[in-house]
C-alpha cells in the first residue's frame, strides 16, 4: 500500500486530496517560521513553505482551518481543528496570508456566536414565552422589531422587491420616473435621522396601487400615476407608503405572522433564519395587509411629512376622499391598505390643526407626465 | 470495546463485548440483552443541560443509558428500534460526524456526544428539526439506518444532492445547505413541502435507502380512522 496512512493517536489532522479516501486521511501536521510540514506514518515528512499555501474557514461550524496546497500537480486540503495548530499558525504566518486569516478567524467568530445561540434560543423561547404572556404579543413584537438591524430589514425587502418586480416590466427613464422620484425626495428629504435609502422602481401595471417594503424600496405602478388627478395626490400616497416604512409596519407584519420563532430568532440575532423564514413567506410580505392602527399612524405621519415638504395636503385628502368612494380604485388600495371615509375625515381635521403655509409646486408638467404614460384617463373614475 | 454485526441486512442486532470496567452508551431502548455482569447507569452525558436539551428540545426519547461491565467482562446485544443496516465507525480523535437524531444507536466510552443546533434556516427549512449530535472523539460509533445504509464519498469541492429524510450522517469537513426541493423530489404522499441537502466534499456522508417519514404517511393510510 503507497497510499499514505497514519498512527491515529499522533495524528492531529485530516488530510484530503483527489488520490485520497474521502474520508480523509489522519496525518501530523506542525507549523514553523518555515511553513506547514505534515506527515503520513509511512512518507516522509513533507514542508509547504507558506507562499505555497490558501487559507480558508470550513467544516460544518466553519471553526476549521482550512488549509489547501498543490503537492506535485495534486491539489491537498487539510483540516485543522486543534486550537493549539491554528494559534501556531496564527503566529508564524507571513503578512501576506494574514488577511485571509483575519477573514478566517471572523467565520470562527461566528460560529462561535452560533453555538451560544443553541442555549439562547432555549432560554429565549421561554422567556419570549414569559414575557408574551406578561406583556401581550403585541409588545413583545414591537420589542423584537425595535432590535432588527436596517441591514435585516434591507435584505428582507429585497428579496421581497425581487418577487415583486419578477415578470414585471420596469420604468427605467422619462418624465413618470423622473415625477416620481422628484416626489419622492422632496419627502425623504424632511425625514429626521432617515436610516433609510429609498429607492424608487416604476412599474409598467394597471394596478392602482404602490407598496414601500421594509429597507426602502419603493414601488409605484404606473395605473396609480394615471389614476391620480395631481402629482399631490401620488405624494399623498407616498408619504403614507414612506410612513410604513419609517414605523416599521411591515417587519411589524413580518414578524407576527411568523410568531414567537421570529421573535426569539430576532433577540439571538439569527440573520439567516429571519430572512429564511422571510422568504419562506415569499410575496405574501409585499401583500400583507396593515392594521386600522398602523393605516391611522401612516396617514397621520404621512400627513405630516407632506406639510415638512411644503406639499399641500388637499392631494392626499381628496385621494384618500375618491379611494373610500370609488369601486374601481378600491380593489387594489384595499387590498393593502384598509380604506374607509373616517381616514380622509380624520386627515382633514389634523391638516386643518397644522399652522398654514404656502405649498410650493412641483417642478414638472404633471399633464405631461400623465400623457407619457400614454392613455390619459385621470378624472374618469 | 469490540462490536459485531450480527444477522447483517434488514434485521441485524449488534453484540459488543466489554472488558471488565468497560462500557458503552446506547439509545435508550436498544438493550434487547445483556450478561448479568452489565449494569444500567442512567448518567446524564454533557450534564443536566444537556440532557435536558437532548430530551426535551430534540422532542426525543433520546437518552444514554451507560452500560457498564461493572462485575466482570459482558457482552450486551443492541438493536435498533426500525428496520435497517447498522454501521461501525471508527472515531479516532480527528474525524467528526454529524448524525441525524434517529441515527445515534452506540458508542464507546470515548465518544463524545454533544447535540447541536442547525441554525434557525437550516432547522426550520430542512423539517427534520433543529437538534442534530456532534460526534467526536476516540472509539466505536455505531449508527442505524432505515433501510439499507449508502455511503457516498465526496472529493474536495465535489457535490451531491441528497433528500433531507434520507440523510444519516456525514463528516464534519462536508459543508452543506438545505435547500427547498425542485419538482421531482417531492414523494406523492408526503406533504408537498421537500427540502434536500447539498454536500460539498471533501468527506463522506452516510444516507439511508427508506424515508421514514414516507414510509409512516403510506402506513397510515391503511390505518383505520376511528370516527
Ligand atoms: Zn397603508
Amino acid at each position: 500500500m503507497n497510499k499514505p496512512s497514519m498512527n491515529p493517536l499522533s495524528a492531529n489532522a485530516l488530510c484530503f486530496g483527489s488520490d485520497l479516501p474521502a474520508a480523509g486521511v489522519p496525518c501530523h501536521v506542525d507549523i514553523s517560521s518555515v511553513g506547514l510540514s505534515i506527515q503520513f506514518s509511512d512518507l516522509p515528512r513533507e514542508t509547504v513553505p507558506f507562499t505555497a499555501l490558501a487559507v480558508e474557514a470550513g467544516g460544518f461550524d466553519h471553526d476549521q482551518l482550512v488549509v489547501k496546497w498543490a503537492s506535485n500537480g495534486v491539489g491537498r486540503t487539510v483540516y485543522l481543528k486543534e486550537p493549539a495548530l491554528i494559534v501556531s499558525f496564527r503566529q508564524f504566518v507571513p503578512p501576506e496570508l494574514m488577511a485571509d486569516l483575519e477573514r478566517t478567524a471572523v467565520s470562527v467568530r461566528r460560529a462561535r456566536q452560533r453555538r451560544r445561540t443553541f442555549l439562547l434560543v432555549a432560554v429565549g423561547s421561554v422567556l419570549a414565552l414569559v414575557l408574551a404572556l406578561w406583556l401581550g404579543f403585541d409588545a413583545l413584537v414591537r420589542m423584537a422589531v425595535a432590535r432588527i438591524p436596517v441591514e435585516w430589514e434591507q435584505a428582507i425587502g429585497e428579496s421581497a422587491r425581487r418577487e415583486l418586480l419578477a415578470g414585471q416590466t420596469v420604468v427605467t427613464e422619462g418624465p413618470a420616473v423622473a415625477a416620481v422620484q422628484e416626489i419622492t425626495k422632496r419627502l425623504t428629504d424632511q425625514i429626521e435621522e432617515n436610516p433609510y435609502r429609498f429607492k424608487v422602481t416604476v412599474v409598467q401595471s394597471d394596478i392602482v396601487n404602490a407598496f414601500a417594503l421594509p429597507g426602502g424600496y419603493v414601488v409605484v405602478f404606473t395605473g396609480l400615476l394615471k389614476k391620480a388627478e395631481s402629482p399631490e395626490e401620488v405624494a399623498g400616497v407616498l408619504g403614507h407608503e414612506l410612513n410604513h416604512v419609517l414605523l416599521r409596519h411591515g417587519l411589524e407584519r413580518i414578524v407576527k405572522t411568523l410568531g414567537l420563532v421570529a421573535v426569539v430568532a430576532i433577540f439571538v440575532g439569527d440573520q439567516s433564519g429571519l430572512i429564511g423564514l422571510a422568504k419562506r413567506l415569499g410575496i405574501e410580505l409585499v401583500t400583507l395587509k396593515f392594521g386600522r392602527e398602523q393605516e391611522t399612524e401612516a396617514d397621520l405621519s404621512g400627513l405630516h411629512l407632506l406639510h415638512r415638504a411644503k406639499i399641500s395636503s388637499d392631494g392626499m385628502i381628496r385621494f384618500f376622499e375618491r379611494l373610500s368612494e370609488s369601486d374601481k380604485l378600491q380593489v387594489e388600495m384595499l387590498s393593502t391598505h384598509p380604506m374607509s371615509a373616517a381616514r380622509a375625515e380624520r386627515l382633514k381635521a389634523e391638516a386643518a390643526s397644522l399652522p398654514g403655509q404656502t405649498p410650493e409646486p412641483f417642478g414638472f408638467d404633471w399633464i405631461k407626465v400623465q400623457e407619457s404614460l400614454g392613455h390619459w384617463e385621470a378624472g374618469t373614475l | 470495546m469490540k462490536s459485531e454485526i450480527l444477522y447483517p441486512g434488514a434485521f441485524p442486532m449488534v453484540r459488543v463485548d466489554l472488558a471488565s470496567g468497560e462500557c458503552v452508551k446506547a439509545e435508550s431502548g436498544a438493550m434487547v440483552a445483556a450478561a448479568p455482569t452489565i449494569d444500567v447507569e442512567s448518567r446524564i452525558e454533557g450534564g443536566l443541560l444537556g440532557a435536558l436539551s437532548r430530551k426535551v428540545l430534540t422532542g426525543e426519547k433520546f437518552f444514554f443509558q451507560t452500560l457498564r461491565a461493572t462485575r466482570g467482562a459482558g457482552e450486551v446485544l443492541l438493536a435498533p428500534t426500525v428496520p435497517g443496516d447498522i454501521v461501525i465507525l471508527e472515531l479516532d480523535g480527528v474525524n467528526e460526524y454529524l448524525v441525524q437524531k434517529d441515527g445515534f444507536l452506540a458508542g464507546a466510552e470515548g465518544v463524545k456526544i454533544e447535540s447541536r443546533m442547525q441554525s434557525l434556516s437550516r432547522g426550520l427549512l430542512g423539517g427534520e428539526g433543529f437538534f442534530i449530535l456532534r460526534i467526536s472523539g476516540r472509539g466505536q460509533l455505531i449508527l442505524n439506518s432505515f433501510g439499507a445504509v449508502h455511503k457516498l464519498e465526496l472529493k474536495p469541492d465535489q457535490e451531491y444532492v441528497v433528500d433531507n429524510s434520507h440523510l444519516v450522517a456525514w463528516t464534519a469537513t462536508t459543508s452543506y445547505n438545505i435547500e427547498k426541493a425542485a419538482a421531482g423530489w417531492i414523494a406523492s404522499f408526503t406533504s408537498g413541502e421537500g427540502f434536500v441537502c447539498r454536500f460539498r466534499g471533501p468527506g463522506v456522508v452516510y444516507i439511508q435507502s427508506r424515508n421514514p417519514g414516507g414510509f409512516g404517511a403510506w402506513i397510515r393510510q391503511f390505518i383505520p380512522v376511528s370516527q
